[in-house]
């Protein structure tokens, strides 16, 4: 067990990016489906800062980033959930599957 | 060591909640075990000393994000739940295929010398000062256009998200 470095976290983020993308192609239900990409978002803001902070000797830029993504993932947030709630008052569902009438 | 058992600590809480946010049938819970992958992921911001962005992580993630998708959960009730149950057992399994096929990939990619820390370099992270300047000084290593612009998509999502999700008279 030696002290965590880069490689740790990067193998970490990689964990939590493949569970994201596990859920995201097997739940249904679209709130899940958010979750699931909040996990991907976060897999990819932890690299970022691993690589700020092992690498590239703190330069703000690294960690600017994330901070811009939790912004823009509060804006999808959001969006995304204003949009589930006008859907659920049409179909009185959240199933992706059943959510297809745009394609007919 | 004590940084060596907490990563591994923190590690282990984040892919356990991660786990459970994907496989939880009722919406609630997911929502809490959410909570928990955020929480362990400001940690590790912690471990690597990025204070002011664990800060951040836990005020506007759980803070904003997790407390609206609770309250949508809460909002729609009993709706939300149990589409899971009709799902296919083969699309699961093609699904964590693919998902670890993926993670074989990165970690290959990942085992690429170019990805090791320069031996010279000691590991730090900006403070918080450095991530001020940063972001409102307008010169090539500023970030003052992204952050204006980030405020504007802020203000559109506001008054979009309210626009969607207005209730109209032709409605229920």
């Amino acid at each position: 067990m030696n002290t965590p470095g880069l490689n740790h976290f990067l193998i970490l983020s990689a964990l939590l990016f493949c569970i994201g993308i596990y859920g995201l192609l097997t739940r249904r239900n679209l709130i899940a489906m958010l979750m699931s990409v909040e996990i991907i978002l976060n897999a990819g803001a932890l690299n970022f800062v691993a690589f700020h902070h092992f690498r590239h000797g703190g330069e703000p830029g690294g960690v600017v980033f994330p901070l811009f993504i939790i912004a823009v993932a509060a804006a999808e947030a959001a969006v995304v959930l204003a949009i589930l709630i006008a859907l659920y008052r049409h179909k009185k569902d959240l199933d992706v599957e059943t959510s297809d009438t745009l394609k007919h | 060591m004590m940084k060596t058992l907490l990563f591994y600590l923190i590690s282990a809480a984040a892919l356990i909640s991660a786990g459970m946010v994907v496989s939880v049938q009722n919406l609630f819970r997911g929502a809490f075990a959410l909570i928990g992958m955020l929480l362990s992921v400001a940690g590790l911001y912690l471990l690597m000393d990025a204070q002011f962005l664990s800060a951040a992580q836990v005020t506007v993630y759980i803070g904003g994000i997790v407390v609206l998708i609770v309250y949508v959960v809460l909002l729609l009730g009993g709706g939300v739940r149990s589409s899971e149950a009709r799902s296919v057992r083969w699309r699961n399994a093609a699904a964590a295929v693919l998902a670890a096929v993926l993670f074989v990939a990165l970690a290959a990619v990942f085992a690429n010398p170019d990805f090791q820390p320069a031996a010279s370099a000691k590991p730090r992270s900006a403070t918080v000062e450095e991530i001020g300047h940063a972001l409102l000084s307008p010169g090539a290593n500023g970030f003052v256009l992204p952050f204006e612009i980030i405020s504007i998509l802020l203000v559109a999502a506001i008054l979009g998200a309210v626009s969607v999700a207005r209730a109209r008279d032709d409605d229920v």
